[in-house]
């Protein structure tokens, strides 16, 4: 029985096609149409929006809650500038990663954290120690997320913020439609694109605002599905999906650690103590058993297999989130694919997948599993670095 | 103030705390050999051992009473005699002077159980009958018992670990019981006292003075399921006792630890253990002023919250662990009333004024009904009082003729409703003199001061979180893996951290036996 | 049933004295295994306390035990009990009602839960999650236990070192912190247990009820959290929302049974009162009825407590005077009643309007953990409790079967009510009335026009299900589930196999491992053991 976000007058007459699914117990918009194209492109090419609420929000503020956090997270906050913002994870004690999110340093003693997961007891359970006030403003605040090349000049017409200054995760305060909110330089798709943060009592004016605004640059609203394939291009690991929170597995094998989820770059291993250091550092010196990595597939086998059949190549028409194994070129199991989806841009099909650290090279040739009909077979696909897709502009 | 510094800035081990566990612990590397210092916050040595002058010419025996626990084959392995420590014949006499009312039956529940049995007969032919059964019951199963206080402790999450001889070498003591009394064995300490006692006998005085050693400084009533286990714990290494009570044991083990060499440092608090990180080991301590003081051993005898939740830097030791420590339960119900009294003092009924140990409490419903109390979060209206007049075998602690009288109140809650202030105490203080008028009329007229100490004064005073007399709450769960599966056997998280004091196996009150049983572990590795 | 029907036979192999749940399980299992059996009921239905009666017109109660929650499924599987007519119809909800107006619902929709969790403590809401998870891995060791015949350590067989050393690899399997919360939840209490968990008393306090229930034991005595684990059973049985209404009352789940077993051959008596067990030479050899009429067989199985069994159907003299203490010292002491109610329309409760679904789970009446203990205080110097614990459900609304339409069956679950009042037990007649007043105004706080919808109310106390349904001191549970009664200390050391010391009688009830409840598990190892061991 989800709820309604802040932005639901709006988003639910625009839904046409009545694809909701059920993000964090809000009603979210799967796609607006019932096919995601025009969605995703406008990701790649113009601007997309799209309601972000149902993300956990935390404002964590005091003199010690920089400590707090770097205790809690892998990465030293503290080295973070104000007006930033880091992308991070947490683990338990043994180094397996609870969630991913990010960071933002809003002012000296003022931090936010965004998560998947609810992650409030987590936080206070560290929290005894120090001076911090931790509140969790998940439903005080509602999120928008504007994402796609012509996103800069959207918020220009809308906003005050200095956005030429905003460099690649920055955050800035900002006046937007007469509300006070804040804008990050982030998002989940891995193009220039940003995050509106506002109180939920401005969330229509804003987004009325940013929606007139995008008018002449062709902005759409856009769904959870679009994104979902954006985020596979950008190499973006979704929590319940590539890896499971360490505080929901009934077994030891199902958590990951950073290093085995492409999150080892976001780990400061020599500092004072942070939970789950013992283990990770144990880790760096011992190397991981598993990898994260991209798996593009070998179309003209992918192609071959299908037309054995008469089909012609049948490709997801979104991204797709049912693992499937993974082989070796001698038949034996080397991992599985937890998330994949065919890239429109790219050309190519494409997947995120676990596998045991001797196939992690870039390069790799493995088998992955496809069924064409009703039948699995294997076609060859090959470790490639991720992110797949990296524009500049996402930098620049 | 001037404050003293070490002698050096180098230990082999550093004891934090000179309460008798952690004095116990000193002496016995000392004893091997080993560099070691004392620190203690106090400007004395004792812990909550230690005497107090609570007026001036008056001066207490400390917070804990009873001595019985105290092992005697650390008092003859320490050579404690050498220092002046003497051991009583036998188990002191208890008055057990019933309910409130002083109107009712009494009973001297004497230490020598035929005689005891004697004056049980009085009361009930039959009880006195089966009082004698159920010492020898106690008899029989007391080496056992005593097995599991006199050993390291196993870590029953890791049973392995304790290595197959030892384990085969335990569960055959219990076998060898035979087999119906191991299965009474694993029957008794579930059970709560009021009921294992029931079986026993059918004297509700009787059946109140055993039970009170049960619930004594702990969270349950006589009703409690499992408050069973803590009466066998306190019968099985129950023995004569100290002659002086602490304060004799304290002194008798700092002359101990000086001549085997320990420092010991008094005014001197630690205000961090020094760890460089998470599974890094222990460099020394950081005393407040500023000095730091290094070691490659540190074994805290304070409370095990205060150790691992209070003096390590966030981050050093698991966050599992600070959870479980965090949920380690060491909720105060005693306060102590300490009384100066002008004279002797007579209980009524009694022939002289020469008893020491008295104790009211005439039914389990009253003893049950004064622990529902704190429950709500108050002081019991009719608190049970465990009364210790030392002057009467130790006049020099109060001025000629004068009495001292020490009462430990059960039950008075540490989160008191609305918090413990001077007029709380005073309303407690109040009615437990009242209490005590009716037991031995005239005590009052004597009265040339009184202190109330309530569980957040214990807190203050002697440092145990919660004002908790055993350092954390004594309970099957707590008792068995004590303090924390990562702590069981004296170790922590941290190479080098010991603990040594009550919040460790085999727990608290005066018996010196975790700080042997650590002193071991320290020197085995 | 007719008064008249008397055995087909003059000789079984197994006479079963009482015709509950368990009876009837043993009943069933031995007539599969090809035995020729004969159960004996002293009342006019079946069921024992699991049992539906027309109590009013139209109105069929589930008189004593009111949720079924569990019936071991492979029980269910192997005595193919639905198609005998059990239906199980699940419960939708834990309804917390407050007197204050607010009030806790949790759901079987997870996301719903949380938000409801969240207006008291969004920390709780956010680890109830994670304790769910827990308890759920560690149903998997409860199911090794409740589904075997407890281990004897006191016995040097090497099989029972073998079952021992099996129980503790179901143990090892765990990681040591598993290990650790099984090591808790068998000595703390439930409210200790829960406090390490969650902040809130309004989710503390009916979480933990479920180890207390049937028990005189407070949520605060240690020993009481390993039943919290109960409600995560469902969960390793791969049956989601184990808990549930029998369609037709509790009876149904009795009936079926007897359904099984009569179409296995056995024989069924009900108004057949047995007097005592018939001994030959120190073995049981049959019995011999309040009627004077011998039945041989070569087993007796006794369904009844363990007081019962021996000292009435037995007798004290024919046993070993050291065995009669341990059966005396063996804890009944009944702590609840029944009050079951037939209400004229639904019920409205004042925190949370309305019909909704929430009124189609267990309603339970437990405000906060001081309320419990005041409730448990009570009775500890013997009185009922002023207000009560109460878990209430409305069957009617997810079985329109048992009312007639529109109309309402309100079955409450009352404690503490201590069979040992202090005018003493026989007295409870006189103050039954005040007792059913007692947990009208309570329920009145959440129901103010209650009184004026009731149309018919039947007060049970402990003293009543002693006479009525021959639960001894009302005990629901066949002695108390504390730890020092429980595994190879159930009825008595030595005697946790359903033997007895009598030769040839068994005991196939509660009062054996692994204890009280609708499980069915005593009657189904107690036959299996029987089988196995040769002995019919």
């Amino acid at each position: 029985m989800p709820v309604p976000s802040p932005f639901h007058p709006r988003t639910s007459a625009l839904c046409t096609s009545l694809f909701w699914k059920d993000w964090a117990g809000y009603h979210a918009v799967r796609s607006y149409d019932t096919t995601i194209d025009r969605e995703y492109f406008s990701i790649r090419h113009a601007a997309g929006l799209i309601d972000v609420t149902p993300l956990y929000k935390y404002e964590v503020y005091g003199p010690d809650a920089g400590a707090l956090l770097s205790l809690v997270m892998v990465k030293e906050v503290r080295k973070l500038k104000v007006g930033r913002v880091t992308y991070l994870c947490w683990c338990d004690d043994d180094g397996k990663v609870a969630d991913d999110g990010t960071v933002s340093r809003l002012e000296e003693d003022y931090y936010r954290v965004t998560a998947a997961e609810p992650a409030l007891a987590w936080l206070t359970r560290h929290a005894a120690r120090f001076r911090v006030t931790i509140e969790d403003s998940s439903t005080r605040l509602a999120a928008l997320s504007l994402q796609g090349p012509t996103s800069r000049d959207i918020l220009r017409r809308v906003s005050d913020a200095p956005l030429d200054k905003l460099r690649y995760f920055g955050v800035t305060r900002a006046r937007l439609e007469g509300a006070q909110v804040w804008i990050s330089r982030t998002g989940y798709t891995g193009d220039l694109g940003y995050e509106v943060w506002m109180e939920r009592d401005d969330a229509l004016p804003v987004y009325d605002a940013i929606m007139a605004a995008g008018r002449d640059y062709r902005i759409e609203p856009l769904g959870l599905d679009a994104m979902d394939v954006s985020r596979v291009e950008a190499g973006y690991i979704m929590n319940g999906v590539d890896y499971f929170s360490a505080h929901h597995c009934l077994i030891e094998s199902r958590k990951s650690t950073p290093f085995e989820i492409n999150l080892g770059r976001t780990v400061d291993l020599e500092r004072d103590p942070f939970i789950g250091q013992a283990a990770l550092k144990a880790e760096a010196a011992r190397g991981s058993t598993w990898k994260l990595v991209g798996l593009v597939y070998d179309w003209d086998e992918y192609e071959a297999l299908f037309a054995r059949f008469g089909l012609p190549p049948q490709v997801p028409s979104g991204a797709w989130r049912t693992p499937v194994p993974v082989y070796d070129a001698t038949g034996h199991q080397a991992g599985m694919a937890t998330s994949g989806a065919w890239s429109a841009t790219l050309k190519q099909n494409l997947a995120l997948a676990h596998v045991h650290a001797p196939y992690g090279a870039a390069g790799t040739r493995l088998r992955i599993e496809v069924t064409a009909e009703y039948q699995r077979h294997q076609v060859t696909a090959t470790v490639t670095e991720l992110p797949f897709f990296n524009p500049e502009r996402k930098r620049a | 103030m001037a404050r003293a510094a070490p002698q050096s800035s180098t230990y082999d081990a550093i004891v934090i705390g000179a309460g008798h566990n952690g004095l116990t612990c000193a002496t016995w590397l000392a004893k091997a050999g080993r560099r070691v210092l004392v620190v203690e916050s106090r400007d004395r040595v004792g812990g909550m051992a230690a005497s107090e002058e609570f007026h001036p010419g008056y001066r207490s025996v400390g917070l804990l009473h009873d001595t019985t626990g105290v092992r005697l084959e650390v008092v003859r392995a320490l050579e404690l005699a050498r220092h002046g420590l003497k051991v009583r014949s036998c188990r002191p006499s208890i008055l057990v002077l019933g309910d409130g009312s002083g109107g009712g039956p009494r009973l001297l529940l004497s230490g020598v159980p035929a005689q005891a049995a004697r004056e049980i007969s009085r009361l009930s032919s039959l009880d006195g009958e089966a009082y004698l059964k159920y010492r020898a019951f106690l008899d029989r199963i007391g080496p056992v018992l005593r097995g599991f206080l006199d050993e390291p402790p196993v870590n029953l999450i890791d049973i392995e670990s304790a290595g197959i001889w030892n384990l085969m070498k335990r569960a055959l003591r219990v076998r060898r019981l035979g087999a119906k009394e191991m299965m009474e064995l694993m029957r008794l300490p579930p059970m709560s006292v009021a009921d294992w006692l029931g079986e026993w006998f059918e004297t509700d005085l009787l059946k109140a003075a055993l039970a009170l050693d049960a619930v004594a400084g702990t969270w349950m009533g006589p009703r409690s399921p499992t408050s069973n286990m803590l009466l066998l714990m306190h019968e099985a290494a129950a023995g004569p006792g100290i002659e002086g009570g602490g304060p004799a044991l304290a002194a008798a083990l700092e002359k101990a630890a000086r001549a085997a060499g320990v420092e010991i440092l008094t005014e001197a608090r630690v205000e961090r253990i020094l760890v460089d990180g998470a599974a890094s080991p222990v460099k020394g301590v950081a005393l407040s002023g500023g000095a730091v003081v290094s070691a490659t051993v540190v074994a805290a005898s304070c409370d095990p919250k205060q150790v691992l939740l209070k003096l390590l830097a966030p981050g050093t030791i698991p966050y599992r662990l600070e959870h479980r420590m965090e949920g380690f339960r060491a909720r105060g119900t005693t306060a102590q009333v300490l009384l100066a009294v002008k004279g002797p003092v007579r209980f009524a009924g009694a022939t002289d004024d020469q008893v020491e140990f008295a104790r009211t409490g005439g039914s389990l419903v009253e003893i049950e009904r004064a622990f529902d109390a704190v429950k709500y979060r108050r002081a019991s209206q009719t608190p049970i009082l465990d009364i210790h007049v030392p002057t009467v075998s130790r006049p020099e602690l109060a001025p000629t003729g004068g009495s001292v009288v020490s009462i430990l109140v059960h039950f008075a809650p540490y989160d008191l409703e609305g918090g413990w202030d001077d007029l709380q105490r005073r309303a407690l203080g109040d009615r437990v003199v009242a209490i005590l008028e009716t037991q031995a009329p005239g005590v009052t007229a004597g009265i040339v001061r009184g202190e109330v100490l309530s569980p957040a004064d214990i807190e203050t005073r002697y440092g145990v979180t919660g004002g908790q007399i055993h350092h954390g709450e004594h309970a099957l769960d707590q008792i068995l893996i004590r303090p924390a599966p990562e702590c069981v056997g004296y170790r922590t998280p941290v190479p080098g951290l010991y603990l040594c004091g009550g919040g460790s196996h085999p727990g608290g009150g005066l018996t010196c036996q975790p700080g042997t049983l650590a002193a071991r572990a320290i020197l085995k590795s | 049933m007719s008064q008249a029907a008397r055995p087909a036979r003059s000789s079984y192999d197994a006479v079963v004295v009482g015709g509950g749940h368990n009876g009837l399980v043993c009943a069933a299992y031995l007539a599969k295994a090809g035995r020729k059996v004969l159960v004996l009921e002293r009342r006019h239905v079946l069921g024992g306390a699991a049992v539906s009666e027309e109590l009013h017109p139209g109105f069929t109660f589930s008189v004593c035990s009111y949720v079924v929650s569990l019936m071991r499924p492979h029980i269910i599987r192997e005595l193919d009990l639905p198609r005998h007519g059990m239906e199980l119809i699940p419960l939708e909800a834990s309804f917390l009602p407050l007197p204050d107006g607010r009030s806790l619902c949790r759901w079987a929709d997870k996301e719903r839960t949380r938000r409801e969790i969240e207006t008291f403590s969004k920390k709780d809401a956010e680890v109830y999650p994670e304790f769910g998870l827990a308890m759920t891995r560690l149903a998997r060791f409860a199911k090794h236990v409740i589904d075997q015949p407890a281990p004897d350590p006191a016995s040097l067989d090497p099989r029972e070192l073998a079952r021992l050393l099996r129980l503790g690899r179901a143990l090892q399997g765990f990681d040591a912190e598993a290990r650790y919360l099984n090591f808790q939840l068998m000595t703390m209490s439930a409210v200790d247990f829960l406090d390490r968990w969650f902040e809130s008393p309004v989710l503390k306090s009916p979480m933990s009820v479920s180890g207390i229930i049937g028990t005189f034991l407070g949520v605060r005595s240690p020993g009481t959290a390993y039943v919290l684990l109960h409600h995560y059973m469902g969960e390793i049985d791969g049956a989601f929302r184990a808990w549930g209404f029998s369609k037709g009352g509790t009876g149904g789940v009795s009936r079926a049974i007897a359904s099984a077993a009569r179409g296995f051959g056995a024989e069924i008596l009900t108004s057949t009162p047995v007097s005592r067990v018939l001994l030959e030479g120190g073995r049981a050899a049959g019995v011999v009825l309040e009627n004077g009429d011998e039945i041989r067989s070569k087993v007796v199985v006794s369904g009844l407590d363990p007081h019962r069994t021996f000292l009435k159907l037995v007798g004290e003299r024919n046993l070993d005077p050291e065995f009669v203490v341990q059966i005396r010292r063996y804890k009944m002491r009944g702590s609840s009643g029944k009050v079951n109610i037939a209400l004229d329309r639904l019920p409205e409760f004042k925190c949370r309007p309305g019909d909704g679904l929430h009124l189609q789970g267990d309603i339970a009446i437990c405000p906060s953990i001081d309320y419990l203990e005041r409730a448990h205080d009570d009775a500890k110097y013997g009185d009922f409790s002023r207000r009560p614990y109460i878990n209430a459900v409305i069957p009617s609304i997810s079985d329109p079967s048992v009312a007639p339409p529109g109309k309402h069956i309100l079955s409450c679950f009352v404690q503490y009510a201590p069979y040992q009042i202090k005018e003493g037990p026989s007295h409870w007649p006189q103050r039954r009335e005040a007792f059913g007043e007692a947990v009208i105004d309570t329920l009145e706080e959440y129901i103010p026009n209650l009184r004026s919808l009731i149309l018919f109310k039947q007060v049970l106390t402990p003293w009543d299900l002693e006479q009525e349904f021959g639960l001894t001191e009302g005990n629901i549970f066949h002695g108390e589930l504390s730890l020092e009664q429980l595994l190879f200390l159930r009825p008595a050391a030595g005697w946790a196999r359903y033997r007895t010391p009598v030769r040839r009688l068994w005991l196939a009830a509660s009062g054996a491992h692994p204890g009280g409840g609708i499980m069915g598990s005593p009657g189904e190892l107690a036959a299996k053991t029987m089988l196995t061991e040769g002995e019919i």
